[in-house]
């Protein structure tokens, strides 16, 4: 059995052809499928926040009922304050108490202005950049907890505690004279406390070891408890959502979040690589002088059609004339040179109205008779001269 | 150096680094590991520079066949080469594959071949081989690009020659394969024999047989070792195409399969190609060996886009010939170039040799003048019929000189060109 043997480099069934591209594809598919399950990963692992995350009336399982709860039955007032001036007034009437701000995300400039000038310690669950940088100058978020850390710092609140649940929780960096626990590893920590004039503001990465759902499970409940009792009263602000336009005006750029802009240089850069990848060609262009392309009819052609845009009847008329009767007189035996010779006419005439039958001053009128005037005598003309070199040829 | 989609991709996969641990020092840190990968594979990917490559294959082809060119690349470095391989021809040498991907062993040598079917006459010069050169993570390539001169002539296609069989049965006939006893046209003296039985008593030589006790017949052989010079026109009337092919094309095949039906008659085969200047000269080749000097001499051959020089190519004619010969012209009817050039100068070359006119006709015209039906076809008709009738004009004018006008259609020309010369032949006009 012999196999055709397709010709190199080119495919010979649907097979190959098949094979081949996914040959050539799977680097990019696999690749993308790589991003792809990054990306779902990345989205199961970060903290859900709804419309009742935190909220210290909630029983569900995003809720911080039970903390509330369990803190106003160990004997500490805990007031739920729905805006920051509402917050920051009730500072001023117990200086006391902590504040503790959830739900950052929702405070505008305005907000944090007032949270500011307000006394008192704080306790800022998962902030947001601004209101960092507001309530918590110095403190930076730097990346992510990748696993269970131990508190591994004298905080007593933390020591007491012990292991807590900060698996994919925030982390910080954080200036000299603050007290960090929980360190990721990277030198970043899901815990930060700092000195802030005579007040101290703590800084928590987690959100989950505060909620209903997980707040029994290792040393959360101690964490959280630790956190925030021991004072004359919690002020628990959890903002409502700002009115629309109220947030000021913030440009695109300044919405993205840095690792974010990063990317997009990083990408700009893997563009750049691509198009010197793509541009670099395989070997020199090579050039050939290429022949002239001259059709030999073309003059014939070009003739044509300055007979027609001229109308020029007479002279097409006198070319088929011309060329019937050089067939004609060959047909009919006579000398070559009668074709164009006038004094040869009426012998032609004759010889040809006796070959067909036809009159002769039908004949005489289709081979010397005047020229057509228009299109359709052209037409008719060479009709006739059609019509008679056919009988000539059957005679 | 270049670069590959490799880089891209990890290039782009670390923006989702980025993503995940934000900072500058890990921007340094990811693109900095790519260039360290990057100068890494130039630094351990085969060197180009010092492979030794090595040519073979065909170097004849004639148009429209399939040659093989290969290429063996030798890897004497002490690093595995894997590289993309380009070997360029000239985009009308039709070469295939255009890329290749070698892998060789330290030590080692390959054969890459490449398969040209050229789409033109003429010579065909290998341009270079690209090497693109991999590291051994991919990631970037040397790439170089080295000379491996070779040439493929590609030659005529000579299609008529397959009505060479038909014309040489003619030839046998008209001549025979063994001597004639009967004088007559076309025949020259070739011996004495004695009479047999059955032999023509008018080809008794007496004189011979008094001088002998026998009776001595004369016989007789068709004329050989005539001269035939073909003249090619590479003006630019050759230059158009009937069809899709040149009608210089149509020439060569005809003067082709005439050379190799003289050479085999017996007659001496010289080619002149002339425009303003002498383009190629076949003259004194051996009689088993002219029609592969003609075909060589052919391949090169374009036609030049200039008035053909008449009196230069009579002149280049005539300062070679001594004896009579058979001068066949292949060029076309076109009126001006014939009346202007040729015309005045025909009594020069006729007076001492015969000539043969031979010119491809346009079957597009053919079309053209038989369109009926609207006006803009009986335009087209007349047109064309005017332009035979030019063609007749000229033909009327070069015969009253003597000279024998051949005008065919292009697939008819080359035996009709034969048919010609067997005619002359017979009529013993050589």
């Amino acid at each position: 059995m012999t196999a055709v043997q397709a010709p190199p480099g080119e495919p010979a069934t649907a097979g190959q052809v098949a094979r081949r591209r996914w040959r050539r594809s799977r680097g990019i598919l696999v690749a993308v499928l790589a991003l792809l399950v990054l990306g779902v990963l990345l989205a199961l692992m970060r903290p859900r926040t709804g419309s009742e995350t935190l909220d210290p009336d909630s029983p569900g399982q995003d809720g911080a009922r039970a903390l509330v709860e369990i803190t106003r039955r160990h004997g500490t007032p805990v007031t739920v304050a729905h805006t920051a001036s509402d917050a920051a007034e009730r500072l001023r009437s117990q200086p006391d108490a902590v504040l503790v701000v959830v739900r950052s995300e929702r405070l505008v400039a305005a907000d944090l202005t007032a949270l500011r000038g307000a006394p008192g310690d704080r306790l800022l669950v998962t902030p947001s950049s601004e209101t960092l940088s507001a309530l918590a100058p110095g403190v930076e978020a730097s990346g992510s907890a990748w696993s269970t850390p131990a508190p591994g710092c004298t905080l007593p609140a933390a020591a007491y505690a012990g292991d807590a649940d900060f698996l994919g929780a925030t982390t910080y960096k954080a200036p000299g004279e603050a007290t960090t626990c929980y360190f990721d590893g990277l030198g970043g920590a899901g815990l930060v406390q700092l000195p802030m004039g005579g007040a101290t503001v703590t800084v928590l990465g987690s959100s989950r070891l505060l909620t209903n759902q997980h707040l029994a499970e290792n040393g959360n409940a101690a964490l959280a408890m630790n956190l925030i009792e021991g004072r004359a009263g919690v002020v628990w602000l959890l903002p409502d959502l700002p009115a629309p336009g109220s947030g000021g005006h913030k440009s695109f750029s300044e919405l993205l979040p840095f690792g974010v802009k990063l990317a997009v240089l990083q990408i700009v850069i893997a563009v750049v690589l691509v198009a010197l990848w793509r541009s670099r060609r395989l070997g020199p262009v090579v050039v050939e002088p290429l022949p002239v392309v001259v059709r030999s009819a073309e003059a014939v052609e070009g003739r044509a059609r300055l007979y027609r845009s001229r109308r020029a009847t007479d002279r097409a008329a006198e070319a088929l004339r011309a060329g019937a009767l050089e067939r004609l007189t060959a047909l009919l035996g006579m000398p070559r040179s009668a074709a164009s010779d006038p004094a040869m006419a009426a012998e032609i005439v004759a010889a040809v109205a006796a070959h067909t039958g036809q009159e002769q001053a039908v004949v005489g009128a289709a081979l010397y008779g005047p020229p057509p005037v228009d299109d359709a005598g052209l037409v008719s003309l060479a009709g006739v001269l059609d019509d008679l070199e056919r009988l000539v040829r059957n005679s | 150096m270049t670069l590959t989609g490799r880089t891209g991709l990890l290039a782009a996969l670390g923006a989702v680094v980025l993503v995940i641990v934000p900072s500058w020092w890990t921007l340094l840190a990811v693109d900095g590991v790519l260039a360290a990968l990057v100068v890494a594979d130039l630094v351990l990917a085969g060197n180009v520079r010092r492979l030794r490559l090595h040519r073979s294959g065909d170097t004849n082809v004639r148009l429209g066949e399939e040659a093989t060119v290969a290429l063996i690349v030798e890897n004497p470095g002490p690093r595995p080469l894997r590289a993309r391989l380009r070997d360029a021809w000239p985009p009308s040498a039709g070469s295939s594959p255009r890329t290749v991907t070698v892998t060789i062993p330290p030590g080692e040598r390959r054969r890459v071949e490449t398969r040209l079917v050229p789409t033109r006459r003429g010579d065909r010069a290998a341009v270079a081989v690209t090497f693109r050169s991999y590291g051994p993570l991919g990631l970037a390539a040397r790439q170089l690009n080295r000379a491996a001169p070779w040439t493929v002539r590609v030659l005529p296609a000579f299609p008529s020659r397959r009505h060479l069989p038909a014309k040489l049965a003619r030839l046998r006939e008209l001549t025979g394969q063994h001597v004639a006893l009967i004088r007559g046209q076309g025949t020259e003296f070739d011996s004495l024999r004695e009479y047999v039985d059955g032999d023509d008593v008018r080809s008794i030589d007496w004189r011979a047989t008094a001088r002998r006790a026998d009776v001595v017949v004369r016989t007789w052989r068709p004329e050989r070792d005539r001269r035939i010079y073909l003249v090619l026109d590479t003006g630019r009337t050759a230059a158009g195409r009937v069809g899709d092919i040149p009608r210089l094309d149509c020439s060569m095949d005809a003067a082709l399969l005439l050379g190799a039906l003289a050479s085999r008659a017996g007659d001496r085969v010289d080619l002149l190609a002339y425009d303003r200047r002498v383009r190629a000269r076949v003259e004194g080749a051996a009689r088993t060996e002219v029609l592969t000097a003609m075909v060589r001499a052919m391949a090169p051959l374009e036609p030049e886009l200039i008035e053909a020089d008449a009196a230069g190519m009579v002149s280049a004619l005539l300062s070679r010939v001594r004896q009579r010969c058979l001068v066949v012209l292949l060029t076309d009817l076109n009126t001006t170039a014939i009346e202007e050039g040729l015309l005045p100068l025909l009594p020069q070359l006729t007076a001492k040799h015969l000539v043969v006119v031979a010119a491809v006709s346009d079957p597009r015209v053919t079309e053209m003048a038989a369109a009926r039906g609207d006006s803009a076809a009986l335009y087209d008709a007349a047109a064309a019929e005017r332009a035979r009738a030019d063609r007749r004009r000229v033909t009327v004018e070069l015969r009253k000189y003597g000279v024998e006008v051949v005008d065919a259609p292009p697939d008819e020309i080359a035996p009709a060109l034969a048919d010609a010369y067997l005619s002359l032949k017979a009529a013993g006009r050589l």
